[in-house]
C-alpha cells in the first residue's frame, strides 16, 4: 500500500485478517453451496481433424465445438451463464486421446462416453440425437430414416435442423445423417470432415460423394440386411434402413445377410 | 502441449476466491473497521460476485471487478448506518460516524474527521478516493472498476484529496 494511504488510519493487523478468514470461509461456503452452479470442464484440444472446444459436465459430456467453422467464444459464453467453468488440461488430454483412437478406427472409443444432451431444449431434437447414437460405425441413415425412427416421418427437415445444431459433433455422430438421394449431404465441420469422420469408420463415398457400390441396406428392426436390388428392399420403404458400406461391416454391426438376395 | 490455445475467460470462481479473499477482506475491514460489519460484508461480496460471475467477461478485469463490488457495498452500508445512526440519536451524525465503535482498537480523532469529509464526496471521487487509497487499486484499476478513462479516475483521487485537505 502506498504511503499515502496513512492518513486513513493503519491498514488491519494481518493476524486479524487470518482469524477473519477462518471464521468467514466455511460461512461463506455453506451459502454458496445454495446457489452453486453445476461444474463443468473445458479446453481447446488439437485432434486430427481440427481445433475443438470440449465442455464436460457433472453428468457427462456437454459439449464439442469446430473452432474454426463456428463461434467458439460464443459457446463458452452460453456454458458460463449454466456451469462453473474451469480449464482442465487432464479432461482436455483424455478426450484428445479418444479422438485420436477413434480416427484411427476404434469407433467405440467415442461411443462409450457418457453424454449429457439436457442442454437441447427441444424434446424432439433430444430424442432424435438420442437415437442417433444407436447408428452403428460404418453404417448412414438418411434423414428421413432418423425422422421415420423416432416416429415422425415427415420430419426430415427438422432433423436436418438437429443435426446442424448437434452440440455433441463426433460423439453424437450426425456425420452419419446423409441425404435421401444417396448423396453425403452437408456438415456443420464441412463436408471434408464428414468424409474423413466415415473413412474412420469404414465407410468410404465414391467420388461423387455418393454410397459406394458396394453398399447394402440393414433393416432396423429385423436386423437382416440386403443387396440395393433385393425385392424386400424395394418393397419396404427406403425409411426403414441403415446403410452400411458394404457387408463386412453390416456383419461387424450384428446382422445377418438375407436369404432371398445373398449381398457378398 | 504448448500449441494448445488458451481459453479466453475469467479463472475459476474457487481460483479468483484464493487469489482475492485476502486483498478483499484487508479492505473491507479498513473500510468498516467493524469485525462483524466486515464480515458479512465479505460474505455478501463474494455471494454477489458469485452470481454475477458469468457476466464477467476477462480474467483481467476480476480484480477492480471485485474491488467495486467491495467498495459499493461498504459505501452503501456506512451511508446506511449512517442515516440510521442520525434517526434514532436524533442528531448530526456524518457518514463513518460511527467509529466510536472500535472495532480494530481506538481510531485516533483525524481519522474519524477524515471519514466524515469521505462521506460528503460525490459518489464517483469517493468511489475512487477508497479504491486508491484503502484498496491500493493502480489508476488503470479504478478507471476498469468504474467504468472510466484512466484519467478520470486520477483526476477524481486527485479532487477528492484536494476538497479534503481543503476543508480541513
Amino acid at each position: 500500500m502506498d504511503e499515502t494511504s496513512e492518513d486513513f488510519g493503519p491498514g488491519p493487523d494481518e493476524a486479524v485478517v487470518d482469524e477473519m478468514l477462518a471464521t468467514a470461509r466455511p460461512r461463506l461456503r455453506r451459502a454458496l453451496k445454495r446457489i452453486e452452479r453445476p461444474r463443468a470442464r473445458v479446453a481447446v484440444i488439437d485432434t486430427a481433424i481440427g481445433r475443438l472446444l470440449i465442455a464436460d459436465g457433472p453428468r457427462g459430456l456437454i459439449a464439442v465445438k469446430y473452432l474454426d467453422t463456428s463461434d467458439g467464444a460464443g459457446a463458452l459464453e452460453d456454458l458460463r451463464q449454466r456451469f462453473d467453468l474451469e480449464e482442465d488440461p487432464a479432461t482436455a488430454a483424455r478426450i484428445a486421446d479418444e479422438i485420436e483412437r477413434f480416427l484411427k478406427g476404434d469407433a467405440d472409443a467415442v461411443a462409450r462416453r457418457r453424454v449429457d444432451l439436457s442442454l437441447v431444449e427441444s424434446e424432439f431434437q433430444r430424442r432424435a440425437l438420442k437415437r442417433l447414437r444407436t447408428v452403428p460405425p460404418g453404417s448412414v441413415v438418411t434423414y428421413a430414416a432418423l425422422a421415420d425412427a423416432i416416429g415422425a416421418p415427415s420430419s426430415q427437415r427438422a432433423i436436418g435442423n438437429t443435426m446442424a445444431s448437434n452440440p455433441l459433433p463426433i460423439y453424437v455422430p450426425c456425420h452419419r445423417v446423409i441425404k435421401s438421394d444417396g448423396t453425403i449431404g452437408n456438415y456443420g465441420g464441412g463436408i471434408a470432415r464428414k468424409l474423413k469422420l466415415l473413412g474412420a469408420e469404414g465407410f468410404r463415398a465414391d467420388r461423387g460423394n455418393r454410397l459406394p457400390g458396394t453398399a447394402v441396406y440393414g433393416h432396423w428392426a429385423s436386423r437382416i440386411f440386403c443387396r440395393p436390388a433385393c425385392t424386400s428392399v424395394r418393397r419396404a420403404s427406403r425409411k426403414r434402413w441403415l446403410i452400411f458400406g458394404d457387408s463386412a461391416h453390416a456383419r461387424g454391426a450384428g446382422l445377418r445377410a438375407c436369404k432371398i438376395c445373398h449381398p457378398a | 502441449m504448448e500449441e494448445t490455445a488458451r481459453l479466453e475467460m475469467p479463472p475459476a470462481f474457487e481460483e479468483a476466491m484464493r487469489r482475492h479473499e485476502r486483498e478483499i477482506m484487508r479492505y473491507i475491514l479498513r473500510m468498516t473497521r467493524d469485525r462483524e460489519d466486515a464480515l458479512d460484508l465479505f460474505q455478501e461480496t463474494w455471494l454477489r460476485a458469485y452470481r454475477a460471475y458469468p457476466r464477467l467477461d476477462s480474467a483481467a478485469g476480476l480484480r477492480p471487478w471485485l474491488f467495486r463490488i467491495a467498495t459499493n457495498l461498504c459505501l452503501n452500508h456506512t451511508r446506511d448506518h449512517a442515516r440510521r445512526a442520525r434517526v434514532i440519536s436524533g442528531e448530526e451524525f456524518e457518514a463513518g460516524g460511527r467509529a466510536d465503535r472500535a472495532g480494530t482498537g481506538g481510531s485516533p480523532d483525524g481519522v474519524i474527521d477524515l471519514r466524515a469529509k469521505i462521506g460528503k464526496l460525490p459518489n464517483k471521487q469517493r468511489q475512487a478516493l477508497v479504491m486508491r487509497k484503502l484498496g491500493g487499486l493502480d489508476y488503470g484499476e479504478i478507471a476498469a472498476a468504474l467504468g472510466c478513462s484512466e484519467e478520470a479516475a486520477r483526476a477524481g483521487v486527485y479532487l477528492a484529496m484536494k476538497k479534503i485537505k481543503g476543508a480541513e
